[in-house]
């Protein structure tokens, strides 16, 4: 029995509306409880603002893709070098960091929940494998569905049914946690040379549209029950003028589930672009951020973008490919079978470029004008924006319209006439960060019932110790000390024990996985099924009995048993 | 200043040596330097029989020489800038790399990339420099930027690889790929080497031998007199518009 009390703590806990109360929090083996023992271990925490652990709820952290990104550019492993020390291990990388870099970094911060953004079922051994040793952090993995083929057969029959079995069978077969739809159809038709413009053209042979695949998947998501919603990157990422087809995806999405939103759309500044090319690019946050304000079924992540060198990596084969095109450094391609495919390029967003400056603006703008924080959450899409070690400048250019127009100084001169920024008053408050970096991430993420994102009796003890005290600060004008806050806790308490402490990470820990397990009839069992057996033998590179991730390949095991309708 | 290392014989292992603590300006403030080998520090005067003549208030009065079994002493002048370093024979890997001012002559040979990513200075080797002699590193965009390398015997492959500024010149044969990437600065190699300039995009490289397996996506422009050489000149690579100046004595295509 292991007992902890955290004394004198300031919290917001958005989840259960606690707005800057001093509290005390108790811990009994790893939970939070009403009450322990006068035996427990004492943390004073003096009144610095606490919160529950950081849950990040689109990063690219582990598996084959971020795996390559780290070798096709040794140069990165140059940066962030750490030796080993005590039970730590040494670390090296910046955008693509080894996953103990990761981990720990992430830990400094006061996270302690990622999803990784995108997994390809065919290779999700390697993610697991990578969330092993991710061991700061409770971990779950998007699963990527937008080429499945057996999927788009069953859309173009019409079978919602077929395709909600098909995501069970493969959900527990891969132990992914959420439903993940990458430019749907377009990766497939990139296996053809070419792309989907938006989401009427149809995919090449199967003869189905992204906006039916959006459609068919959203609702066999329902049908399952799941506890994350689809997790869609709109059609068209990147592109000047995408913003209307990113309205026309959001527009397919009815409400159907009234504990969370219906459609999650990741790192929506790539998709919030006007103009018909470079040379006319403005912002389009606006329309995006009203859009999403009228329709509670939508939640958005920012995709934040900041200066420097990152690494891009996505799913979204012809994306990258385009991207190539435009800059001409190293690239990689890669072909997922019947599932999806990848692109990764590293790149540098400058400041002095126009281009970068106004995706810059764009992602401020999207969490600025969006009015409530729970429906724009706080993301970089890690590493595609910036590496996540950027998440304190970002909170403090949120925080702080003078942090803003200091930085917006600097940038392009061109910038002002082509975004609305500049214009934009709102500050954020401690509240609002709160929601966007945990409470809003847990709750969209639908893991607010097992705990995460809140301090409530039963949840797991994670818990965030920033060394800042609210009463003492002005963020509008001291965006410097919310920075160096967000950026090193004083605590970072994991499953009740303190894990970080002041920038120092201290032990070597032991994170579960997360993953849905979806129950259905036996007729929709697609291990039983003669025409699924047969594609998969058929087609794959791969006995289906060898497909399944065993359960050894997890650390601590949490399986989410839902119950389907079908 | 003179500083003279002599390598212990007791100190010879096969585990290489990290030296980069044996840079010029150190030894204004004493010779109190850390050398690791391996996972282990040890103490210069724990490897090296040290001596020291006369005193320096500048890093350009400072000479420091080696001698002994140094071929396994690694990172010997990085990010050196100023001063002298003799060794008077073989030296290890990455001797002078980032190097930015002062002269590193080798006596013998040097091992791989000598004088990488450097940014000025002078490196002359007198015998033979293994592979990646006045390169980039693995993933970077850049290679060498200034100063110049000279070898008088041979180089090894990927000579002057990403190389963006500076002077190479190697008086003997080099090896495959030399000037490969390259996108600035000049490449002389007096002897034979293979598939020079392999998708440069700029400066100008110089083969006074013959280019063995010539790449064919260079654009022949005609000939041109160079310090006393008749040479033939190329452009390219065109593979990827690159817009460098390959000048060649003969050439062979692959069969
Ligand atoms: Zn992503």
């Amino acid at each position: 029995m292991t007992e902890l009390l955290v004394k004198n703590a300031c919290v917001i806990d958005p989840l259960r509306g606690i707005n800057a109360e001093t509290m005390d929090i108790a811990i009994l083996d790893g939970k939070i409880v009403e009450e322990v023992s006068d035996a427990a271990e004492v943390i004073d925490a003096r009144g610095m603002l606490t919160l529950p652990g950081g849950v990040d709820s689109h990063t690219h952290i582990c598996g084959t893709k971020v795996n390559f990104g780290r070798y096709m550019s040794p140069e990165d492993m140059r940066a962030g070098r750490t030796p080993r020390q005590g039970p730590l291990h040494a670390t090296s990388g910046y955008s693509v960091p080894t996953t103990y870099g990761n981990s720990y970094r992430y830990s400094v911060m006061g996270y302690t929940t990622l999803l990784e953004g995108a997994m390809a079922p065919l290779e999700a051994r390697h993610t697991h494998e990578e969330f092993v040793y991710t061991p700061l952090q409770d971990t779950m993995a998007n699963t990527l569905f937008d080429g499945n083929w057996g999927i788009m057969e069953a859309i173009r029959d019409g079978d919602t049914k077929r395709v909600a079995a098909i995501i069970a069978w493969t959900l527990r077969a891969v132990k992914g946690f959420g439903v993940k739809l990458t430019n749907p159809g377009g990766t497939e038709a990139w296996q053809w040379g070419k792309n989907v413009s938006c989401i009427r053209d149809p995919v090449p042979y199967f003869e189905v549209t992204p906006a039916e695949i959006i459609r068919s998947i959203v609702e066999a998501n329902e049908l399952l029950g799941l506890p994350h919603s689809v997790h869609l990157h709109c059609n068209n990422l990147g592109t000047p003028g995408n913003y209307s087809c990113t309205l026309g995806s959001l527009g397919l999405i009815p409400d159907l589930n009234e504990k969370r939103q219906t459609l999650y759309a990741t790192h929506v500044q790539f998709h919030a672009y006007g103009g018909s090319d470079w040379k006319d690019f403005c912002s389009k946050s606006e329309p995006i951020a009203r859009f999403v304000d009228m329709r509670p079924q939508i939640v958005m992540d920012m995709g934040q973008v900041m200066f420097g060198r990152t690494t891009t990596m996505t799913a979204d084969g012809p994306m990258e490919f385009n991207l190539y095109r435009l800059h001409h450094e190293k690239w990689s391609n890669h072909d997922v079978e019947l599932e999806t495919g990848s692109g990764i390029i590293p790149v540098i967003y400058r400041r002095k470029n126009l281009v970068n400056s106004i995706m810059w603006a764009i992602g401020l703008e999207l969490a600025l004008l969006t009015k409530s924080p729970w429906q724009c959450l706080l993301t970089t899409d890690n590493p595609n924006g910036a590496p996540f070690v950027k998440y304190p400048e970002i909170i403090g250019l949120l925080m702080s319209k003078k942090y803003r127009d200091a930085e917006f100084a600097t940038i392009h001169p061109d910038t002002e006439a082509r975004v609305p920024l500049p214009a934009i008053e709102r500050e954020l408050d401690w509240y609002e960060i709160a929601v966007m970096t945990r409470a809003g991430q847990a709750k969209a993420l639908g893991i607010q019932d097992l705990g995460k994102g809140h301090l409530g009796p039963g949840a797991d003890a994670d818990v965030a110790i920033y060394p800042i005290r609210m009463d003492e600060v002005d963020p509008s004008a001291e965006y410097q000390k919310v920075i160096d806050a967000f950026s090193r806790t004083e605590y970072t308490i994991k499953r009740g024990r303190v894990v970080a402490r002041r920038g120092e990470c201290l032990v070597d820990g032991s994170n579960a996985t997360f993953w849905v397990s979806p129950k259905v009839s036996e007729a929709y069992d697609m291990g039983k099924d003669p025409d699924f057996i047969e594609k998969f033998d058929r087609y794959y590179t791969v006995r289906m009995r060898n497909y399944p991730v065993q359960e050894e390949y997890l650390n601590r095991n949490r399986c989410i048993e839902t119950e389907a309708r079908i | 200043m003179k500083v003279t290392l002599a390598l212990k014989p007791a100190a010879r292992s096969f585990i290489p040596i990290e030296a980069e603590s044996i840079v010029p300006k150190n030894f204004l403030d004493g010779t109190d330097l850390p050398v690791w080998r391996g996972n282990r520090e040890l103490r210069l005067d724990e490897v090296f029989s040290v001596s020291v003549e006369g005193d320096a208030d500048r890093t350009e009065d400072v000479e420091v020489v080696l001698s002994g079994e140094t071929f396994r002493l690694k990172r010997v002048g990085e990010y050196m800038d100023g001063g002298r370093v003799t060794i008077l024979g073989d030296i290890g890997m990455h001797c002078g790399n980032f190097m930015s001012g002062g002269t590193i002559e080798v006596r013998g040979n040097a091992d791989g990339w000598l004088g990488r990513e450097m940014a000025g200075g002078t490196i002359v080797c007198r015998g033979d420099a293994a592979d990646y002699c006045a390169a980039g590193y693995r993933g970077g965009r850049k290679g060498m930027t200034g100063g110049t390398v000279e070898v008088f015997g041979r180089a090894g492959d990927f000579l002057a690889e990403n190389i963006a500024g500076g002077t190479v010149i190697v008086h003997g044969d080099a090896g495959d790929m030399p000037g490969a990437e390259m996108r600035g600065g000049t490449l002389v190699v007096h002897g034979d080497c293979r598939r020079p300039g392999a998708n440069m995009k700029g400066g100008s490289c110089y083969v006074y031998g013959t280019a063995q397996g010539m790449l064919p996506t260079f654009r022949k422009i005609g000939t041109v007199q160079h310090e006393g050489h008749t040479l033939i000149r190329f452009a390219g690579d065109i593979a990827n518009r690159g817009k460098g100046n390959l000048f060649v004595k003969a050439y062979e295509y692959l069969d």
